[in-house]
């Protein structure tokens, strides 16, 4: 099945199978292997990414579902080699250890921020609160969002 | 083998599918369906049958306002219904289970129609939609019917849909007139938890502080939602205190039917949700 | 925070971690993120049923469906088809019997992943069903089912007591005796990374395995015999890690990618465990079951220990009985008590397989001895912060097990910060403001984690730093990183040293290939034994460095001569020259420096305990605020203090992102995480089920470091990578007690368990 969606602000037609995951998809075909796969049935959220602006579990969605949509995924985040800010901030403020959950942990933080540009740190520990994250104890993880919502840049 | 995945954009689309295809799986938001056909080993040969997803049906989604009912349609997310003034002004009870619902992902995707047709014992809109008294529209390619929400749900996992049905919408009356809207779930954490247990009240509370009416439900503590009248009966017309609080404690105990399961014991959620009524003594002086 | 493009790395300083940018990009690469044009995927049918003899792997059906490359059994492994450091009591795959329900009996190879799934759904096999053991004590039992028949000690893996002064007898010289059974579960990693991997044949027939490991140079010794090919035919490489807090110590999926590799005519083969097949079939924390018995004189002195330890290493011996035995050797925490009794049995069962977790045994009984300790000073009425200060230990006492304590003792100055702390000072004010139906109390807890390898097993690390001709510089860190940032602290060490800052950096993750043996990922030792190797290596590379420049910077002498960001200037001339301009002046032979250290090691006592006594360790004390809802039984971690020795803090942000993520793996074992396994089988497979802390479900934890340098250490650090997740379970179920005065005695304390101690609590206030 032929498919087009806009990824990463780029026109994309790809032809799949349906019933195909997003998360396969975006890894196995697009080669976009920043987004991961943690649980592959919703627990995680390591596999989010953004559809028409909006966080989306791509281990639940089905390619036929990106027909007409706008994709956003980690690798469509940075401008060349500038960070976005939430990216930025992550950096900066040690949100990022082993890194896995990190790409879904960003794509959420971005999709908070734009509905909430001044969120209090127990607003922004429920925005992530689908995020699963083994490594950092959230802390500096809450931090980072907090550092991107001050940061003047945004 | 591929599955075909059909995405019509009318319901008029969906009753020619229907008609073509009448093996075929629904789904909304997919966060219940995707996840447990993931968990069935995958048909070595054969055309599995067609997933039939709902979200681009517009006809299916948004909330409207009809002769002073709110229609919920199905396909609505738990997202939208929380960011929706309507429900904010006069359902707050709806609101506060949706906040606690799974996590923002899941609240982005899963829809009010899945969670009903999933019919799971810990379900949580069932409770808030059984006190403020929900019905629920099915509709098929030719007719509609209304049932009361209490009798669309069987039993876990059952709902009475008939083949060439959907669930349409769901209608709640807007001029009640309960001004504390109360729920609690207990689970293993915070967020991403299912209930171990939960409970919806509405409540109308005089200005002495006397319950005028009260409406409860249990969640996760019976096959379905648990709702007794004889114990809305038994707090009408008393005053809101600890000891008309506990004095009807056993009734509760009485009307519910939990089982264990990996979360909990059945002891441990009947004592537990039974205890929860007492945390409407926060009302007391509110 | 924010620091200019030139800044030098500083010891002390915070600096972002080399590995964030990539990270958070997307574009860091990890074993799971290997695709080819063309591969395969290779997938595991497992048994599925605890205990049995294994007749039969029926492969016929799988083999015949359309996409099916190979299906592998027992018989189609060469080697010995054994592994297990210690033991190589663990097949590859299953050949006479089921050992747990995650035993491995057939190895697919497919076209596709849907080819895979169904294949792996069409073998059956024939077994004889046994009865399992499933209980510690019972697995001792004459007449239990035996796990492994011919084992020397039937289900007793290894039996280890340590006894000092006066042992046991030292009781009737005590005024206050208190006792209690201790009980931890299995605690899954849980590591957001499942495991993973490719693996191919390359064109000199090397078998190349890119994988989930943090031990790829034992992996390759391992690997050798058990698929019955040369060591030197084969190289692990080991990207960056997504986490494996000990899950990924020893063999995993290695040898079934390797197995698979050498099974697909060449082409690569790929394989990912799902959530559910991660969970089944890694090792998880043993469990644990301590009978503790503390004797103290009126004072508050302690004077004799009693600990009875069962540990369950489940179906394979792996690294379990070296698991218990750091237990044991922290059985008394970090106090000086002069007569102890302490015996520890680690044991065989069906349940699951048990491995090293963070904290390795210590967590366990530091559960156990935290709480009694409380459970004394309660009936002594001696304040619980003033019970541990008057018996920590000091530099010169004798630890638990008698070895003299002759590195950095930092304990007393935890404890003396944690007492300074507001958090500790406002404690009763925030109790008292508790609402209704709420009941709070703050509890504490010390600890104490040995670093690196006990004494008879040699651990060194072998560094190695390259000056590349573009003038930056290469680390082959040996030692692989899954999370902990350990290879970034080795350039902030070298950047250090070198003045220079992230940017001339490379950093070359473990490859039996390119980089040296250097160890395990594991032991709180990453940094402190390659840091030590680095330092030496890098010393020596800034001296040939500062001598080629002298040829730039004619008449001056190397002293006169420093290293800044890029390049290297006179000290006090204006002139500079670029590191790639000395670079140049390198034949490619001198551009590589290495060094080798071995970490200092107990040389007296050998025989005190397995594999002998440890001499360096980090210390800690904790502080929990809890609040209980007597509704429900819900305990909620308010408030969080950890005071940690740890040495030198080379990078604060680094030090930070360790204690508080062990901080959040304590409570998510204190209050929720529970593999539960009934009779061989678990519910708790998946992480709906297995339940981990989320972002709301842990408070800002506050972290102290005091000032202690470990002379050894390299900048003065020492390990910090475990200590930290040894302190919640005791810190939260003493705050518990603290609270409303029950004693579960089990983690994890969930609402229900709560609920059901004051339920009982109340049954016996009630009069009859
Ligand atoms: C990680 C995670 C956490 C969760 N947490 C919670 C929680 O806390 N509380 C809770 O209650 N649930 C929870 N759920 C379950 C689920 O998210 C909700 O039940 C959700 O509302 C389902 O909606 P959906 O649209 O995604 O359902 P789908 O999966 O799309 O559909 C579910 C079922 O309903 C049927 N269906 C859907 N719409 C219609 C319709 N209009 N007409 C007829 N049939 C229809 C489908 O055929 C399917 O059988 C969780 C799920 C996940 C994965
Ligand atoms: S992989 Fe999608 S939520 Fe875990
Ligand atoms: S950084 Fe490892 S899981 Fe979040």
């Amino acid at each position: 099945m032929k498919i087009s969606f806009v990824l990463n602000g780029k026109k994309k037609t790809t032809d799949v199978e349906p019933d195909m995951r997003v998360i396969d998809l975006l890894r196995e075909h697009l080669h976009l292997t920043g987004t991961k796969e943690g649980c592959g049935s919703g627990e995680c959220g390591a596999c989010a990414i953004l559809v028409d602006g909006e966080s989306r579990l791509s281990c639940l969605m089905l390619a036929a579902q990106l027909e007409g949509k706008k994709i956003t995924t980690i690798e469509g985040l940075s401008k060349g080699k500038r960070l976005h800010p939430v990216q930025k901030a992550f950096v900066e403020n040690g949100a990022v250890q082993c890194g896995f959950c990190t790409p879904g942990m960003v794509m959420t933080s971005v999709d908070i921020l734009s509905r909430n540009p001044d969120p209090s740190r127990d607003e922004i520990r429920e925005g992530i609160s689908g995020n699963l994250c083994r490594c950092t104890g959230y802390q500096k993880i809450v931090d980072a969002i907090e550092y991107a919502a001050k940061d003047k840049n945004r | 083998m591929a599955r075909e995945v059909l995405l019509p954009r009318t319901l008029d689309d969906l009753w020619e599918i229907f008609h073509a295809e009448p093996e075929l799986h629904l789904y909304a938001g997919g966060t219940d369906l995707l996840v447990k056909l993931r968990s069935q080993p995958p048909l070595p040969s054969g055309s599995p049958s067609p997933l039939v997803c709902l979200e681009r049906i517009d006809g299916l989604k948004g909330i409207y306002e009809e002769d002073g009912l709110v229609c919920i349609r199905a396909c609505t997310t738990h997202s939208e219904i929380m960011k929706d003034p309507v429900i904010r002004q006069h359902f707050p009870v709806l609101t506060k289970v949706l906040s606690l619902l799974g996590s923002p992902h899941i609240r982005n995707m899963g829809t009010i129609g899945g969670n009903i047709c999933t019919a799971s014992p810990a379900g949580d809109t069932l409770t808030p939609l059984y006190t403020l008294g929900a019905s629920v529209e099915a509709r098929s390619c030719d007719s509609g019917r209304l049932m009361p929400l209490k009798s669309f749900i069987l039993g876990p996992g059952s709902v009475a849909l008939q083949q060439g049905e959907i669930l349409y919408g769901i209608w709640i009356k807007k001029d009640h007139d309960f001004n504390i809207h109360h729920f609690e779930k207990i689970g293993q954490r915070k967020a991403l938890a299912i209930a171990i247990a939960s409970m919806a009240a509405l409540i109308k509370l005089s200005g002495e502080g006397t319950i005028e009416k009260i409406r409860l439900a249990w969640g996760s503590v019976a096959p379905t939602v648990a709702v007794s009248h004889t114990i809305e009966d038994a707090l009408t017309g008393k005053p809101l205190t600890e000891n008309v609080l506990r004095d009807a404690m056993p009734l509760v105990t009485d009307a519910l039917s939990p089982i264990d399961d990996v979360r909990a014991s059945a002891g441990y959620r009947r004592r537990v949700a039974t205890n929860l009524l007492l945390r409407l003594l926060q009302y007391k002086d509110a | 925070m924010k620091r200019g493009k030139q800044v030098p790395f500083r010891i002390g300083t915070t600096t972002p971690r080399c590995d964030a940018c990539t990270k958070v990009t997307g574009q860091e690469k990890y074993a799971a993120d290997y695709y080819g044009d063309h591969f395969f995927w290779a997938g595991v049918k497992r048994a599925g049923t605890p205990h049995g003899k294994l007749l039969k792997v029926n492969t016929e059906d799988a083999k015949r469906l359309k996409g099916v490359v190979a299906v592998l059994t027992s018989e189609d492994v060469a080697g010995s088809n054994r592994v297990g450091i210690i033991r190589g009591d663990q097949p590859v795959l299953a050949d006479k019997k089921i050992c747990y329900a995650g035993d491995p009996l057939a190895l697919v190879i497919a076209e596709n992943k849907e080819a895979l799934q169904a294949a792996v759904g069409f073998i059956t096999f024939d077994h004889e069903p046994l009865p399992g053991v499933f209980d510690v004590e019972e697995a001792l039992k004459k007449g239990a089912p035996l796990v492994h028949e011919d084992s020397p000690e039937g289900n007793l893996l290894r039996l280890v007591s340590v006894e000092t002064g006066k042992g046991a007898s030292a009781f009737d010289e005590c005024d206050v005796i208190v006792e209690g059974v201790f009980q931890t579960p299995f605690q899954e990693h849980a590591y957001l990374e499942t495991e993973a991997g490719w693996a191919y044949l390359d064109d000199s027939e090397q078998l190349v395995v890119v994988t989930t490991t943090q031990t790829p140079f034992r992996d390759r010794n391992e690997m050798a015999p058990a698929l019955g090919i040369d060591v030197e035919k084969i190289r692990v490489i080991v990207p960056y890690l997504g986490g494996a807090f000990g899950g990924k110590d020893g063999i995993a999926i290695q040898c079934l990618l390797g197995l698979a590799a050498l099974h697909t005519g060449g082409v690569p083969v790929k394989m990912w465990w799902g959530r559910e097949e991660s969970f089944l079939a890694s090792t998880k924390r043993l469990s644990a079951r301590m009978r503790y018995r503390l004797g103290v004189k009126r004072d508050g002195t302690f004077h004799a220990l009693e600990c009875r330890a069962y540990f369950d290493t489940g179906a394979y011996a792996g690294l379990g009985e070296t698991v218990m035995t750091l237990g044991l050797e922290h059985a008394g925490s970090a106090y000086r008590i002069p007569n102890v009794s302490i015996e520890g049995s680690c044991v065989y069962t069906n349940n699951t397989v048990g491995g090293p977790f963070r904290g390795f045994g210590v967590t366990q009984v530091t559960a156990a001895m935290e709480q009694v300790i409380d459970m004394a000073a309660q009936r002594l009425s001696i304040d619980p912060l003033a019970i541990r200060r008057s018996n920590a230990l000091e530099k010169g006492d004798k630890n638990c097990i008698g070895v003299t304590l002759t590195h950095s003792t930092g304990i007393k100055k935890c404890l003396a910060a944690l007492s300074e702390h507001p958090l500790w000072r406002e404690k009763e004010g925030w109790k008292m403001k508790a609402e209704q139906f709420k009941k709070r109390g703050v509890g504490i807890a010390c600890m104490a984690h040995a670093m690196g390898y006990p004494a008879v097993v040699p651990d060194f690390a072998n560094a190695k730093i390259e000056f590349t001709g573009e003038g930056r510089f290469r680390i082959y860190a040996g030692i692989v990183d899954m999370g902990q940032g350990n290879t970034s602290t080795y350039a902030h060490i070298a950047g250090a040293m070198l003045g220079q800052d992230t940017s001339v950096f490379e950093l070359v993750q473990p490859d039996t290939e390119r980089t040296l043996p250097s160890g395990s990922s594991s032991a709180s030792r990453t940094t402190y034994v390659y840091g030590n190797a680095l330092i030496i290596a890098v010393e020596d590379l800034k001296k040939r460095i500062l001598d080629k420049a002298l040829h730039l910077f004619c008449s001056a002498q190397a002293e006169e001569l420093m290293l800044v960001p890029g390049g290297i200037r006179h000290r006090e001339g204006k002139k500079k020259v670029s590191l790639r301009k000395v670079a140049g002046l390198f034949d490619e032979p001198e551009r590589t420096c290495t060094a080798h250290f071995r970490s200092p090691a107990a040389t007296e006592m050998l025989d005190r305990i397995y594999l002998g006594p440890h001499i360096i360790f980090s210390y800690a004390a904790h502080l929990s605020y809890v609040e209980i809802d007597m509704l429900t039984g819900c305990a909620e971690v308010i408030g969080y203090l950890a005071v940690t020795d740890a040495g030198n803090v080379i990078n604060p942000q680094a030090y930070e992102q360790q204690i508080q993520g062990g901080i959040a793996q304590g409570i998510g074992f204190a209050l929720s995480e529970d593999y539960k396994v009934a009779n061989g089988h678990t519910d708790t497979n998946n992480l709906a089920t297995y339940i981990i802390p989320t972002a709301m479900d842990v408070p800002d934890m506050m972290s102290v470091a005091v000032d202690n340098v470990e002379e050894t250490g390299p900048f003065g650090m020492k390990g910090i990578g475990e200590i930290s997740i040894s302190g919640p379970v005791p810190a939260i179920a003493n705050a518990v007690a603290d609270a409303c005065g029950i004693r579960i005695g089990r983690n994890p304390i969930t609402a229900e368990n709560i609920f059901q101690a004051l339920q009982k609590q109340d049954d016996q206030e009630k009069p009859r």
